[in-house]
């Protein structure tokens, strides 16, 4: 069966893609920085190595790609993990730089060195790269500089990498607005029940996988099922 | 009786181009130093030289069953995998044949090597084709944790420098190309001031320590536009083009045609010359002295022909050169005209050559 590595498992749409793999069958190796959270997150799911830290810990990252290695295989890494920066979130003459460091260090540089570390047996199985995105990355949303300049970067990065890893699919995926915490976050004591659930975005993402169109940006909106069909089985 | 150099001739209190020079033409053969290879060119020869910069390609790590090995990195190929050679630790004298496919290398700051496939075929035993997962690069971290490729005819461990040719500006290089080795600013200067042309290529060497039979290794090269139009020019213009190197021959014949016109080419090339593929291009090499085992002498021969080339390698046992990356060197010139040259005493040493400032030799000049 193929084999996934996801990052930021333990909440929002990381735990909901993490669900829908182990679901079909997927081997999954999963992390989140609580030790805790992850374990409650993926209780009861089978066929699921939970690895905690964080992803800007090369530590970290050494021990997911000796999980991956001991595997001997990889056909999907999601770099899901994100840091959205100070809530609320300062506009950016009042950004504070480290606290920007920190978000491009989640956000960007930390895929990046795990796509790095796991470029081998990603490119051996003509696996797929999805990064997480954001419509931040492309809109001009007041207050979401740090957050959404991290993810456009994130965005450009993977571009390029889709140019320059011919046998890899990369995918940039923005999901759009989802009721998670990370969304709460960015709107403190707002009320945001009216976004849709995370679990309702997988079926784009499932769809982006099954189909493997050309490496690119994919939004969730854009990866819509036609009229009454189900989301489709998912094997590479 | 052959005797590798064990060392830089700058060890030995000599200049770079203090070497000895074997000059081998149909009329026979003459000694002399590198450091006066002018007078065995004309205006409008052009010398290919090879820009190509060593790497430390030379990295400790532990085998799956704790084991030391010590892996030299031969060269990247196409898909982002590595070409490497697996060799005993510490000594590196001998190969490790014993790995298996999946087998995992550890090597230093937690890195790891993960070994895919037997190169080229499953019957090969020492060549692998092995996946690296590094944060920056594997190329990027052999900068910070390897070293240069050494043998054990090298006692000493040398400084990457001393693997640097004054012609290096690539990084790339398993092993020096060491025929431009000899070369110094100063007899480029004198070469380009007698009118003698010089032009690059990259070619990113890999290891050398084949066995007989086995088939040279893929190599990444580049001729560009202005090197490809220079050699058809000189070609045609009846001069000679002469190789600094069997890797700057390689390279040159990776980009001719059938007719031996030279395309600007970029890629990496398996040829094999041979006496079924002669060389169209090169009329001349400048080489070292190195284990005349059949893939080697097979180049020599396809530029050179076997009677010269046996015939140089018999004068140089005979008069003691020194052999391989840090020794003397040899120019052969198959085709040369009979050429009026100066003083043909033994020029062995008739030129005293001066140390560059600032180095200063252990002991007085040797004969090498």
């Amino acid at each position: 069966m193929p084999i996934a590595l996801i990052t930021g498992a333990s909440r929002g749409l990381g735990r909901a893609i993490t669900h829908a793999l182990a679901d079909r069958g997927w081997t999954l190796i999963a992390d989140a920085r609580r030790a805790g959270d992850l374990t409650a997150a993926l209780h009861g799911l089978a066929g699921v190595t939970a690895i905690p830290g964080d992803v800007t810990d090369p530590g970290h990252r050494a021990r997911l790609a000796a999980a991956v290695a001991g595997h001997g295989r990889l056909d999907l890494l999601v770099n899901n993990a994100s840091r959205l920066g100070p809530s609320p979130q300062p506009h950016l003459r009042d950004y504070p730089l480290a606290e920007l460091a920190r978000v491009y260090d989640t956000d960007v540089i930390a895929p990046l060195a795990l796509i790095q570390l796991l470029a081998g047996p990603l490119t051996a199985a003509a696996g797929t790269i999805v990064n997480v995105s954001s419509d931040a990355a492309v809109e001009a949303y007041p207050g979401w500089g740090g957050y959404g300049s991290a993810k456009a970067a994130l965005d450009q990065l993977t571009s390029v990498l889709g140019a320059e890893e011919q046998p890899l699919r990369c995918y940039a995926f923005d999901p759009g607005d989802m009721r998670t915490d990370m969304h709460q976050q960015a709107f403190p004591g707002e009320d945001i029940s009216d976004r849709p659930e995370p679990e309702t975005v997988v079926p784009a993402l499932l769809r982006l996988l099954a189909g493997r169109p050309p490496s690119g940006r994919y939004r969730a909106s854009d990866l819509a099922a036609p009229a009454g069909l189900a989301a489709p089985a998912v094997t590479p | 009786m052959i005797a590798a150099a064990s060392r830089p001739p700058e060890q030995r209190g000599l200049a770079r181009d203090g070497v000895r020079l074997l000059v081998a033409t149909p009329d026979g053969c003459r000694h002399a130093r590198f450091a006066e290879l002018a007078r065995f060119l004309s205006a409008g020869d052009l010398l290919v030289v090879n820009t190509s910069a060593t790497v430390a390609a030379a990295v400790d790590g532990h085998r799956a069953d704790g084991r030391p090995v010590t892996v030299h990195v031969s060269s990247s190929l196409p898909d982002g995998t590595w070409l490497i050679e697996l060799r005993q630790s510490p000594a590196t004298t001998g190969r490790v044949t014993d790995a298996a496919a999946g087998e995992q290398i550890a090597l230093p700051a937690g890195v790891s090597l993960a070994l895919v496939r037997r190169y080229p075929d499953a019957d090969s035993d020492r060549m692998w084709v092995a996946s690296a997962a590094a944060e920056g690069g594997f190329r990027g971290y052999l900068d910070r944790h390897g070293r240069p490729i050494r043998y054990s005819y090298v006692p000493q461990a040398w400084p990457l420098a001393a693997y640097q040719t004054v012609f290096a500006r690539s990084p790339g290089s398993a092993e020096m190309p060491s025929a431009g080795r000899p070369f110094t600013d100063r007899l480029v200067t004198e070469l380009a001031a007698g009118g003698v042309v010089i032009a690059p290529i990259t070619l990113h060497a890999g290891v050398a320590s084949l066995e007989a039979g086995e088939p040279p290794l893929p190599e990444r090269f580049t001729v560009p536009t202005p090197t490809a139009e220079l050699v058809n020019l000189t070609r045609s213009a009846g001069r000679r083009v002469i190789a600094v190197g069997t890797t700057v021959t390689r390279a040159l014949e990776s980009a001719a045609d059938p007719g031996g016109t030279v395309r600007a080419r970029r890629g990496w090339t398996d040829l094999v010359l041979g006496a079924d593929h002669p060389a169209r291009v090169v009329t001349g090499l400048i080489t070292g002295w190195h284990d005349p085992e059949a893939s080697h002498l097979a180049l020599l021969e396809a530029v050179a022909g076997p009677n010269l080339v046996r015939g140089a390698y018999q004068a140089a046992e005979q008069a003691g050169y020194l052999w391989h990356e840090f020794g003397d060197s040899c120019l052969l010139l198959p085709d040369s005209p009979a050429l009026a040259w100066p003083g043909l005493v033994p020029a062995r040493y008739a030129m005293p050559v001066a140390a560059p400032a600032g180095l200063v030799p252990s002991h007085p000049l040797t004969a090498g």
